[in-house]
């Protein structure tokens, strides 16, 4: 299997992004969410499947409506954010799995990153540094919310466009993942290296930055390998992204 | 004749009016808030002037955080009025402050989250006599009094002209809580900065306090401890059991 220089280029980008997003993630216990989440761009990848146009924009507009629909539940019922994405999660996923044809169900779930045109990879690129961009201007605001939510109201920092911007950047981070890892394992770039920054990490800065190295690292070694052994890149992304978080148990730090 | 004594009074009206405005921080008068129509806090007033130490005492669910949650406008009052000197710098230490303990930061990353500081994390350690090595330190490995210690260094980065301090309820070991009155106290001293606290330990309040506002839902008392504080707000703040307490004191 040969994959394209951008390709290999804007999948370590938006690995990195997703490094990034997940280390947020992590510090507000909302890594399961992100994970459900990205089943809610389901559906939106099988019209694109179903109707011949680029799937990738139908998973983004499903994850806004997404976002939407559970800002909208949360507001009306007082439901935690996290329950109301398990309810639409199964939803988005049986919907998604009933539309779209079964050959191509596999590649939808594990990501197929032959499919990606150079001019998709270029725009997932840059939509990815705009992720890293946002996420790091805006870094000591999120931290502080998600880790002291009272000290960041008396500091007059809205908590919720914090969350907002948080599900936002999820979501993008999400949509721009996907065809690299698939709707199923997009986890393995946002939870997996954060989880494992955070259990080696001594300092905050050494926390995001080793959590975006994995991710990066991660899919790096994964198009490589899937390249050379001709095995689903997805697979082989979340299989070293979790054997590094596996050989982190065994490093003496804390 | 007339206009020129018409005009000596107003005129010492305003002057009069002045000195009480630059001397006063904080003015409360008839703030009340409720959730669902159920009554947390009904009817409060209070003053707080330059150097003063207002204590908050009462029983727990008394409301004594939602008070100080009002006063910061994290919580809407649904009555009543807050005025604050015009551009006062307020500090405010939570009762809680949960760190996760994998969290993996130091206390001189803590520090740097702080929007608008004016002063550096150095100068605030010197305030607090902490050196300066404290800030390698990681925030997870402190104890829940170093940890408030920290939370009263955040506090102090805007350089604040008051303090609100909620004081913690449980979790803080006793030498803990002494040595951060103690702090407060020379803080006090040494930069004359204002301070509403929240406490259950009626020593601090006789200790400390210039004004004590007890309540319970509603205000009990208000004024100067050893006034404020007798046998008969005491008994309706806590039951009478502590009036027995209270003679020990």
């Amino acid at each position: 299997m040969t994959i394209p220089l951008i390709v290999f280029i804007s999948g370590i980008v938006i690995a990195a992004a997703s490094g990034l997003v997940g280390s947020l993630l992590t510090l507000r216990k909302m890594t399961l969410l992100s994970d459900a989440l990205s089943h809610v761009a389901l559906p939106g990848i099988a019209l694109g499947i179903v109707f011949n146009f680029t799937p990738l924009w139908g998973g983004v507009v499903f994850l806004f409506l997404g976002i939407f629909l559970i800002r909208i539940i949360e507001i009306r019922t007082k439901l935690a954010t996290e329950s109301i994405t398990g309810v639409l999660f199964v939803t988005a996923l049986a919907v998604g799995a009933l539309i779209i044809p079964e050959q191509e169900l596999l590649e939808t779930f594990f990501g197929n990153v032959q499919s990606i045109s150079y001019s998709a990879a270029y725009i997932q690129m840059i939509v990815a540094i705009l992720i890293i961009g946002t996420t790091l201007s805006l870094l000591k605001q999120l931290t502080l919310a998600s880790i002291a939510p009272d000290l960041a109201t008396a500091s007059k920092i809205s908590k919720k466009n914090i969350e907002l911007l948080l599900l936002v950047l999820i979501a993008t981070t999400i949509a721009v993942g996907i065809s690299f890892v698939g709707v199923l394992l997009m986890s393995s770039l946002l939870i997996v290296p954060a989880v494992t920054a955070k259990n080696i990490a001594r300092t905050f800065k050494e926390f995001i930055g080793i959590s975006m190295i994995i991710s990066a690292f991660s899919l790096f070694a994964g198009l490589c390998t899937a390249s050379i052994y001709s095995i689903n890149p997805g697979l082989a992304t979340v299989l070293i992204s979790s054997g590094i978080f596996f050989l982190s148990l065994f490093v003496p730090t804390k | 004749m007339l206009v020129f004594y018409f005009y000596k009074t107003i005129a010492k009206k305003n002057v009069i009016i002045f000195i009480m405005r630059l001397d006063s921080l904080l003015s409360v008068k008839n703030l009340s808030v409720s959730f669902h129509e159920n009554h947390i806090l009904k009817h409060i007033s209070l003053d707080v002037r330059k150097e003063e130490v207002l204590a908050i005492v009462g029983p727990n669910g008394a409301g004594k955080s939602v008070l100080l949650k009002t006063l910061l406008g994290i919580i809407e009052p649904t009555a009543g009025s807050i005025e604050w000197f015009p551009g006062i710098r307020i500090g405010y230490l939570p009762q809680r402050f949960h760190v996760d303990m994998y969290l993996p930061m130091t206390v001189g990353e803590f520090l740097d989250l702080k929007p608008r500081k004016i002063l550096t994390n150095e100068a605030v350690l010197r305030l607090l006599k902490l050196e300066k090595s404290w800030l390698k330190k990681r925030l997870a490995h402190l104890s829940s009094g170093q940890l408030q210690r920290i939370l009263l260094a955040w506090a102090l980065l805007d350089d604040p002209q008051i303090l609100l301090f909620d004081e913690p309820t449980e979790n803080v070991d006793v030498t803990g809580q002494e040595s951060i009155y103690t702090l407060l106290h020379h803080l006090q001293d040494t930069t004359g900065i204002s301070l509403i606290l929240v406490s259950h330990d009626l020593q601090v309040v006789y200790k400390y306090a210039n004004n004590v506002l007890c309540l319970n839902g509603k205000q009990v008392c208000y004024g100067e401890p050893k006034e404020a504080l007798n046998h008969k707000t005491l008994s309706e703040l806590f039951g009478d059991h502590t009036v027995f307490h209270h003679h020990h004191l």
